[in-house]
């Protein structure tokens, strides 16, 4: 009703403003901007819920010929990931020891046991009905971080893997110190990935066969790290 | 027609306030659980060192006010900053100003922390950042009671009028109000795409998992064990195979079918199911702040009118049970006039009164 009455052309004269009754329709250009920046929210809507489409869809022909203004719109802000448990969710569950190095004053190098950092996670989750970022989320993605940036080999080879590797190494210190204390000046992390066994009953066609997976463990350089403790 | 009802009416005022709620809220909350790890997720001392973050920004273009300083007390009042914003938010009031800056927060801390983020994060960033697009602070606020006053005292929205400025502050004011409308509409409307393209990617991407297949996927969910926090619970509900498998079977079908049913009745059972499906997750793996997330998602399709029917009935309920405390906290409102704003809320006629001029 009003959209009709807008898009009568009126008389733009200013002046004429204030004789006129209240149902005058609204100067042209007012009328006009109005009706650009309705156009252009309705553009924008459209191109973002479609830009969105194919950031979260799998790659395809127009993904990849578009993914330059794809990826200039997404990200950072709209970037997003819904693979929740899928295609398969995680069958291993990881445990994350450190061990330390100290150098005596009469140089002699003492390695320290190992110290279980996933063991703090899961005790923080244990029994808790709202566990806490840092136990659940913190060392997961960090150690996921590491192994997209690295793979199964432990030498960085891009920016990002050195900013992996030195935030595993921060998470390491930041839990030596604070839980078990003492000096040292370089770190090792090992990792075992012990995998989650099959259902007991009937295993059926599965992809993994009746044979349990072995536990697999990773032992990763030593990393010094900025003098700790003393 | 359809582009008048795009213009003219802003859709689901009470979903957008049921959004902006329910965020704000689990913001607050969230903020408030981490209140003891604060300085190890966004503070001067993570181990994801503000040097790390910023190199990380640099790369990526994002932008944080976090990290503008690495000062202690700095933090502790962007912090502060974060409680108080997300509960004005909340509350509704100013929600126009005050949700630009909840996004300015929300997507702050996001970046900040962005390797301690999941699922529930990502979506309560992005919804952060739609609602600013939104008139969310229309119903259930601070911002709707104030504007319930004034019309009740008898000084409209609209300004005195007959003189030359008043009928161009009138033409202004329909431009904007249509601006407002449009905009409004264009969120929620990405809002509930963004809703749709979540779901659907989650459950075709798990078409293609062999272990939602053969309907053992969730039993590998129940043994992680960091989403095992009550492990005898876990155990339990593992040990029924096939329970397992109808849970998955059910999830992936929810999944894939919730783009396709929200245009009819169907989308009642399929919202239940959903919500039950959210609540297992909050209680068995320990992720209530996901849940929430998603469960607040999966309310923008429900319509005002289910909204207005829960009003009445809070209202209802809650004069049987606690008249003697409405009548004491409406005496001390002033003003305000008890029996007219109760039934209709007066913003749209207060709206439709200016526009019908």
């Amino acid at each position: 009703m009003r959209e009709a009455r807008t898009e009568k052309p009126g008389e733009a004269v200013p002046g004429g403003i204030e004789t006129v009754e209240p149902s005058k329709p609204p100067p042209v250009l007012l009328n006009a901007g109005t009706s650009a920046a309705v156009t252009l929210c309705l553009a924008t809507a459209l191109v973002h819920v479609l830009l969105v489409f194919l950031h979260v869809a799998p790659p395809n022909p127009l993904s990849r010929q578009y993914s330059r203004q794809i990826n200039a719109w997404v990200f950072p802000l709209f970037e997003q990931n819904w693979r929740l448990f899928a295609p398969d969710p995680e069958s291993v569950n990881r445990q994350i020891s450190a061990r330390t190095t100290h150098t005596t004053p009469d140089g002699r190098v003492r390695v320290s046991g190992w110290f279980d950092l996933s063991g703090i996670d899961d005790s923080a989750v244990e029994h808790d009905a709202f566990p806490s970022h840092t136990a659940q989320n913190m060392l997961r993605r960090a150690w996921s971080s590491y192994l997209e940036t690295h793979g199964d080999d432990d030498r960085p080879r891009s920016e990002r893997a050195l900013m992996m590797q030195k935030y595993l190494t921060d998470i390491a210190v930041d839990r030596i110190t604070r839980h078990r204390g003492g000096a040292f000046e370089s770190v090792q992390l090992r990792v075992v990935t012990v995998p989650i066994a099959a259902p007991a009953d009937g295993s059926g066609p599965g992809s993994s066969g009746a044979a349990p997976k072995p536990v697999d463990t990773r032992y990763l350089s030593w990393w010094k790290v900025t003098s700790h403790g003393n | 027609m359809e582009i008048e009802r795009v213009t003219e009416r802003p859709i689901s005022l009470y979903a957008a306030a049921v959004l902006r709620i329910g965020y704000g809220f689990l913001y607050l909350v969230f903020l408030l659980r981490e209140f003891p790890h604060r300085d190890e997720i966004w503070g001067p001392g993570s181990p994801w060192t503000p040097e790390l973050a910023r190199q990380l920004f640099d790369q990526t273009g994002w932008l944080s006010i976090l990290t503008l300083s690495d000062s202690r007390p700095y933090f502790e009042s962007c912090y502060a900053l974060a409680l108080v914003t997300s509960t004005l938010f909340m509350l509704g009031w100013r929600t126009r100003a005050v949700s630009v800056l909840f996004a300015v927060v929300v997507a702050s801390f996001h970046a900040r922390a962005i390797f301690m983020t999941d699922g529930g994060d990502n979506l309560i960033l992005l919804m952060a950042v739609y609602l600013v697009l939104t008139a969310c602070g229309r119903r259930w606020s601070l911002d709707a009671r104030r504007t319930r006053r004034q019309a009740s005292a008898g000084k409209g929205p609209a300004g005195p009028e007959g003189s030359g400025t008043g009928e161009l502050r009138h033409q202004l004011a329909a431009s904007r109000r249509t601006l407002t409308a449009v905009l409004h509409n264009c969120g929620m409307f990405v809002i509930a795409a963004q809703v749709c393209f979540l779901y659907g990617s989650a459950g075709l991407y798990k078409v293609q998992g062999g272990s939602w297949g053969n309907g053992t996927a969730l039993h590998y969910v129940l043994n992680l064990d960091l989403f095992r926090p009550w492990p005898e619970l876990s155990r339990m509900a593992d040990e029924h195979s096939v329970l397992i498998a109808i849970a998955c079977y059910l999830t992936v079908l929810l999944q894939v079918a919730f783009p396709f049913v929200l245009f009819g009745r169907l989308k009642y059972p399929v919202l239940t199911m959903l919500l039950g499906m959210h609540l297992g997750i909050a209680v068995l793996m320990g992720l209530p702040l996901f849940s929430g997330a998603m469960i607040l998602a999966d309310a923008v399709f429900l319509p005002d009118r289910f909204y207005r029917a829960l009003g009445r009935l809070r209202r209802r309920t809650g004069r049987r049970t606690h008249s003697t405390e409405a009548e004491a906290s409406s005496c001390g409102e002033g003003p305000l006039v008890p029996p007219q704003p109760r039934q209709a809320p007066p913003p749209v006629p207060a709206s439709r009164r200016s526009s019908a001029r």
